[in-house]
């Protein structure tokens, strides 16, 4: 491998102080493993080859009340080692009992890099970890890349940084964050954005029970209630999504969900989703909400209907195949990330789509 | 007893950050900050949650932040809005800060406060996450450092009794309430409230009150934890981020029927690969 030129007199170092191997937190959602932790053990496969090879395996790290049961499922998805923390106040997330389990775990496993899924129980956890550490850690993460890092500055070069990409500046550019000086090298995800392998059921790995030591003050907090909305919905398995903004009150709304209802006639697999105002106005229920705090979606067909793009929204919308985008203002921002537009009142093009799903139209899938 | 609250008296922080109104990269690839700029949107709702607190149960309001001299103009409305005190950390040598240092030099700052006013604290809140970093870190690892619990993304806050608070929390799908007691760390959602505007009492007496400016000697931050020198990550490049989508293909060619069908035939045809 040959490095840059400019950089030859700057020394080489690794700072890893025996540092190997990737983690990765396994969160529950409910009663199983949560989508966002197979998809970063995906990712975590993917990366592991660039590292040394003493360091490419995927420790796994679950905990709960009796959660012993999923630790094979995360070894078909590709984890090498799960440890496994039981205890019965653990059934739901709580700040500090989790960030001690975690900080124990790190400190026996001694990873090289950290891994969270960016979702509102990751990005309470991982900076608590990371200031308690001392480590570096990057936010809500797109892409991930190991490699060749030169810091004039600092005059160290490393061989095998973690290199952390994220959107910034209102998603209008891509940074890349860098820390190979304090381990673990540590990020959160974006749920939805990376895949997770095929699920392998003779994969093999090992299995180690953990006991953490709880610090004084860990269960001070307590839970009084945990509420899920009852019937689920995984809007990242649905081919089509019809989506509505604020714009369309609670009435359009209605003729929104008779467009899901026409295409699913047809035998598609299509969900509503929403905007994130559409939601906070109550006009939908929170698990259709896609971007900011809601899902990634990237399905054949997006159609959004009275949204105006703002830009959690896009980010959690614009890896779909084909746009379709139909809002009544012409400057509307969604239009930027659109294949195809209709410039009018909602009030006007849905009942006319409608008509045309109702008459045998199907979308093409490929 | 929803209204019949408890006199407690406390002692409430708030971080606030100044942002910039329009997000766009200087010279130097880092957030051009030399445009207008207003309070962060998350910490308006932070410090509608504190005065709201305050309104319920009494007690003190002490608005913290960090950043160019000009920050001032944020902790003002703060002020104006009806908050106590105001400080700001001020100090060239905290550019580059990452979470991590900003954190740092945040918690060496509200200790050096309550160690000078021989104050203990109560609750500290702070926004979710700012619209410039977006990470919602920061406030997290204050509490850490501070060795106080935390509860993040909160919607609604009340008041148990004189030892706990009740806070609801948003989760994907749903919510949590939890029992927490003082002191506490609250970082708020854009839902949690509307944020109140400066009221005429609070800002007649907010002429009197003047934001203290400290540099990090004078709070005893050492140089190697402020800004670049003490943040565990750096940028190592930024980039544009491509739309790979070509231009958006409008219909407006006659009357909606054929608007629609039209649409939908191009939605159906295959595009050829050259």
């Amino acid at each position: 491998m040959s490095y840059p030129e400019k950089d030859s007199k700057i020394p080489f170092v690794d700072l890893r102080d025996g540092a190997r191997g990737i983690m990765v937190w396994a969160p529950l959602d409910g009663d199983k493993i949560s989508e966002a932790a197979f998809e970063l053990i995906g990712e975590a496969n993917r990366q592991k080859s660039k590292l040394d090879e003493d360091s490419q395996k995927i420790i796994a790290v679950l905990i709960g009340k009796e959660v012993d049961k999923h630790a094979q499922e995360l070894i078909h998805y590709g984890a090498d080692i799960v440890y496994v923390i039981e205890d019965d106040r653990l059934e739901e997330y709580l700040t500090l009992p989790f960030v001690t389990s975690l900080i124990d775990v790190i400190n026996e496993a001694k990873p090289e890099i950290a891994l969270f899924a960016a979702s509102t129980l990751g990005r309470d956890l991982a900076p608590r970890i990371a200031a308690k550490m001392n480590c570096g850690l990057s936010a809500d993460c797109t892409e991930f890349d190991i490699g060749y890092y030169a810091n004039r500055k600092r005059n160290q070069r490393f061989k095998k940084a973690f290199k952390m990409i994220r959107p910034s500046f209102g998603e209008s550019k891509l940074a890349t964050i860098i820390g190979p000086f304090n381990y673990p090298q540590m990020a959160t995800a974006r749920p939805g954005v990376f895949r997770k392998l095929d699920k392998d059921s003779s994969r093999t790995g090992e299995v180690i029970k953990f006991q953490p030591k709880w610090q004084e003050g860990d269960f001070a907090v307590e839970l009084i209630e945990t509420v899920r909305s009852s019937d689920s919905l995984d809007l990242t398995k649905a081919d089509i999504i019809v989506a509505g903004g604020f714009g369309l009150g609670k009435e359009g709304f209605d003729m929104l969900n008779e467009l899901v209802a026409a295409i699913r006639a047809n035998g598609q697999n299509v969900e509503l989703g929403a905007s994130r105002a559409a939601v906070d106005a109550g006009f939908v229920e929170y698990k259709h909400q896609i971007g900011q705090t809601g899902k990634t979606v990237r399905p054949a067909i997006y159609i959004a209907v009275a949204i105006s793009g703002a830009v959690q929204h896009i980010a959690g919308m614009k890896e779909s195949a084909k746009i379709i985008a139909i809002n009544h203002d012409p400057s509307a921002n969604i239009f930027l990330s659109s294949d195809f537009g209709i410039v009018n009142d909602y009030q006007e093009v849905l009942p006319e789509l409608i008509k045309q799903v109702k008459a045998g139209y199907k979308f093409d899938l490929d | 007893m929803s209204e019949n609250y408890p006199k407690l008296d406390l002692n409430i922080f708030v971080t606030i950050k100044q942002v910039p109104k329009a997000m766009k990269t200087g010279a130097d690839g880092l957030m051009d900050r030399s445009g207008k700029s207003m309070m962060n949107p998350h910490c308006t709702h932070a410090l509608e949650e504190a005065l709201s607190l305050r309104d319920r149960v009494g007690g003190q309001i002490t608005v913290v932040s960090m950043g160019p001299p000009n920050a001032q103009k944020s902790l003002n409305e703060a002020l104006r809005k009806g908050a106590d005190r105001a400080y700001l950390l001020s100090d060239r040598k905290l550019a580059g800060s990452d979470t991590w240092a900003t954190a740092e030099a945040l918690a060496t700052l509200i200790k050096f406060i309550l160690k000078e006013n021989n104050e203990t604290l109560d609750v500290l809140y702070g926004g979710l996450q700012t619209v410039d970093g977006d990470t919602a870190q920061v406030p997290a690892q204050i509490a850490s450092r501070l060795k106080m619990s935390q509860v993040t993304y909160v919607e609604s806050v009340k008041v148990l009794d004189d030892k706990h608070l009740e806070v609801r929390r948003i989760i994907e799908g749903g919510y949590q309430r939890l029992k927490v007691p003082y002191p506490t760390t609250l970082s708020v959602t854009e839902t949690a409230n509307v944020p109140r505007g400066p009221s005429l009492t609070a800002s007649m007496s907010a002429v009197d009150k003047e934001v203290i400016i400290y540099n990090i000697d004078q709070i005893g931050l050492p140089e190697k934890y402020a800004g670049l020198a003490g943040s565990p990550t750096v940028v190592s490049r930024v980039k544009n981020v491509v739309i790979d989508r070509g231009p958006v293909q409008l219909f407006n060619e006659g009357d909606t029927a054929k608007l629609v069908s039209d649409m939908l035939t191009a939605v159906n045809t295959k595009e050829e690969n050259n």
